[in-house]
């Protein structure tokens, strides 16, 4: 059973470590093309760690939510952690309300916008 | 003088529109079309692009992957993961009209990011860009619900504009851009080294090298990936090749330095490494970065 136990573990160790993009000591090529290095890995898995909890806040369940930042790279997940409730989400029927709704109406009106036409 | 003054400053702004792009008319009418339910256009994009690449998807099985409910939306970011996690290649084109016809006019529909409001009150939305005519100028969008929406340039260059123009072309690896732009492709290719798509990198690294042979970035990738699947030797070769293009480049002297001591040979690792630091010009952020790794070669910590 320890034996077992220890194999087990030996073998997650090698498939956690192998599933890291690039090692450690190496520069990623992303971080080459930006022109610099990424943040220390620790600082990544907070990050990591950070951006999740925000997926499930906005009603990703936990588990897509690991899934979705599974996806993407340290220097996506940089961006995420700073702007997620600044970036654009692409959706296309409006909610807006009050005057911004009235403003919108009328430059509708004058062509000026496109929001209430059969996108 | 009123009148003269109003006309002055019309003929002012009619000389900043910048001159419709020229034919040929293009439009890829076999593109599929998938009408958006509520908010979801994101979804709906993606599957038309993917489809379009030769992915069976729907958006239905999309949304669990880019849909974000508390945003009724889809962000950039996860678009471009999908697109990788399909071993494809996410490559944004450069931010100009000519760009987009260029992919146009290859057969390849371009997913686009719109505001269809204002700046102060976006309102954002996905389509995808299948056509172009130019009698009257119009730019021919699956969009929506609407299956073939025709746009005035005008206006569709506004909400483009409005939005960053960010554009998103889905490429399998071995297809390479319309235009002559190394960078942008390599930089989706890494993209894809960084989220564990080591096959489609390769194969989307070596399609790069075949057309822009003389990419650094290409060659430090190759490398990459050999040293993540433990190819030392292999990952070393591409590293020369890439110092061989661009001598003394920190990221490749890094890995290079990296690669000889994996392979026993310390001295040439700290000699390369001693040779970068030794330099004046070395920007300090990289400067760190070689001494970190110098001091792991220097004293490696025991397994």
């Amino acid at each position: 059973m320890r034996r077992l136990l220890s194999v087990l573990v030996s073998l997650s160790l090698l498939f956690g470590t192998g599933l890291q993009p690039v090692r450690a000591a190496l520069v990623s090529t992303e971080a080459a093309l930006a022109g610099a290095p990424l943040p220390p890995r620790v600082a990544a898995t907070l990050q990591r760690a950070d951006v999740q909890a925000r997926l499930q806040q906005l009603g990703v369940s936990p588990e897509l939510a690991r899934q979705r930042i599974a996806r993407l790279s340290d220097a996506e997940l940089a961006r995420l952690d700073q702007r997620l409730d600044r970036l654009p989400a692409g959706a296309g029927v409006i909610e807006v309300v009050g005057l911004v709704f009235i403003v919108l109406i009328i430059l509708e009106l004058v062509g000026v916008t496109d929001v209430f036409t059969r996108i | 003088m009123r009148p003269a003054l109003l006309l002055a400053l019309l003929l002012a702004g009619c000389a900043g529109v910048p001159p419709a792009p020229r034919g040929p008319d293009v439009e890829l009418a076999a593109v599929p079309f998938f009408p958006q339910q509520r908010y979801q256009c994101g979804p709906a994009a993606l599957a038309t692009v993917l489809r379009h690449a030769g992915r069976p998807v729907t958006p239905g099985a999309l949304v669990s992957e880019v849909w974000l409910p508390g945003r009724r939306g889809s962000l950039q970011l996860e678009l471009v993961a999908a697109v990788r996690s399909r071993g494809l290649v996410p490559y944004r084109p450069p931010p100009r009209l000519d760009a987009l016809l260029a992919e146009l006019r290859a057969g390849r529909p371009v997913l686009v990011l719109l505001n269809l409001g204002l700046r102060a009150a976006p309102v954002w939305h996905y389509a995808v860009v299948v056509g172009y005519r130019t009698d009257p100028p119009r730019l021919i969008l699956r969009s929506g619900t609407t299956r073939r929406r025709a746009v005035p340039l005008r206006r569709f260059r506004r909400q483009w504009g409005l939005a960053g123009r960010w554009a998103l072309v889905v490429l399998p690896p071995d297809r390479l851009p319309a235009g002559d732009d190394p960078a942008g492709y390599l930089r989706a290719v890494a993209g894809l080294e960084a989220t564990g798509q080591g096959t489609a990198a390769a194969r989307a690294y070596r399609s790069a090298l075949r057309r822009w042979p003389d990419q650094p970035p290409a060659w430090l990738g190759l490398g990459n990936l050999a040293a993540t699947a433990g190819r030392w030797t292999a990952a070393a070769d591409h590293y020369r090749r890439a110092l061989a293009l661009r001598p003394g480049w920190p990221p490749a002297v890094n890995n290079l330095a990296e690669a000889e001591a994996r392979l026993g040979r310390r001295g040439a690792a700290l000699r390369l490494l001693d040779a970068a630091l030794a330099r004046p010009d070395l920007a300090p952020r990289w400067r760190t970065v070689l001494r970190r790794t110098r001091a792991e070669v220097a004293d490696p910590v025991p397994p």
